[in-house]
């Protein structure tokens, strides 16, 4: 199997795993840590394998980097409401 | 002797001519893949997207509950199902790249046909969510949720349609920038919608 359809059979399962946290009823952080995390490991796997930064380690870890900051950011909002 | 600088990482703005970009496929070579006015964009969009979803989810302090309510209304199952048909589309874009590489063109134009059609399916999904939005009298102006949401969807929306153009044109030109280019750009809009999705949708 090559690098990108294991790239894409990651995302459909990451996919999946945030469709059954939502189907579940679960809500508050219990719903928006993990899904929010997920979105990230999504982010992560389209940068890594789909645009390729898996050749440039040292921008993927900046994309990284400021992704981590966003879902932090992202997180703080939801769970402050 | 080896240059110090060459260890921090690097930018290929891609060879001329429609050739392939120095490094591309060719495993780890630290240097940014693709055309760096792609990535300028890439960087650009992912900034405006975040600033437009922190916006959203700060204004959503004000008001918890009528955003709770308003999200109800989405298409929550439609939307999950566009992230399924965007990533397919993607990875589909993604094997076009490594095809026109290895100068398989029809190959690579069996590849983007399908993944064009698909952003086709996440435009049909998403023009039928806001169809029944507008039939329950829902607009832009009912609650500040779909303000935003219409606002963050539809500029979404506009990247999936240009992409398509995008895909198309370089599946006609066929060479290895042009595909590489057109699929980072589709990417891009992957990128975004996995971001989008949970803050708009399931938060």
């Amino acid at each position: 199997m090559s690098r990108v359809t294991k790239a894409w059979t990651w995302l459909l399962a990451l996919s999946a795993a945030s469709t059954v946290l939502a189907a579940s009823g679960v809500t508050g952080a219990a719903l928006a840590l993990p899904v929010l995390i997920l979105s990230g490991l999504k982010a992560h796997v389209i940068l890594r394998d789909y645009l390729r930064l898996a050749e440039a380690p040292g921008w993927l870890r900046g994309f990284d980097l400021g992704l981590t900051f966003l879902i932090l950011a992202f997180a703080g909002l939801a769970l402050v409401a | 002797m080896t240059d110090p600088r060459l260890s921090l990482p690097q930018i290929s703005s891609g060879g001329p001519g429609g050739e392939a970009p120095p490094g591309v496929g060719s495993g780890n070579t630290g240097q940014l893949p693709g055309e760096l006015m792609m990535w300028v964009l890439i960087l650009s969009e992912l900034a405006v997207f975040g600033a437009g979803l922190l916006a959203f989810l700060a204004v959503r302090l004000t008001d918890p509950l009528g955003f709770a309510e308003a999200q109800s209304h989405l298409h929550r199952t439609g939307a999950a199902a566009n992230t399924l048909v965007l990533v397919t589309s993607g990875w589909l874009a993604a094997l076009a790249t490594r095809a026109a590489e290895s100068g398989e063109i029809r190959r690579l134009r069996l590849l983007l046909t399908p993944a064009v059609l698909l952003g086709a399916v996440f435009l049909v999904l998403k023009a039928t969510e806001y169809a029944d939005l507008f039939a329950q009298g829902i607009g832009t102006e009912t609650h500040a949720f779909y303000t935003f949401s219409f606002l963050l969807t539809g500029f979404h929306a506009a990247h999936v349609l240009a992409g398509m153009v995008l895909l198309t044109l370089v599946g006609w030109l066929a060479t290895p920038k042009a595909v590489e280019t057109g699929a980072a750009f589709w990417h891009m809009v992957d990128l975004v919608w996995v971001l989008l999705f949970p803050v708009v949708y399931l938060l």
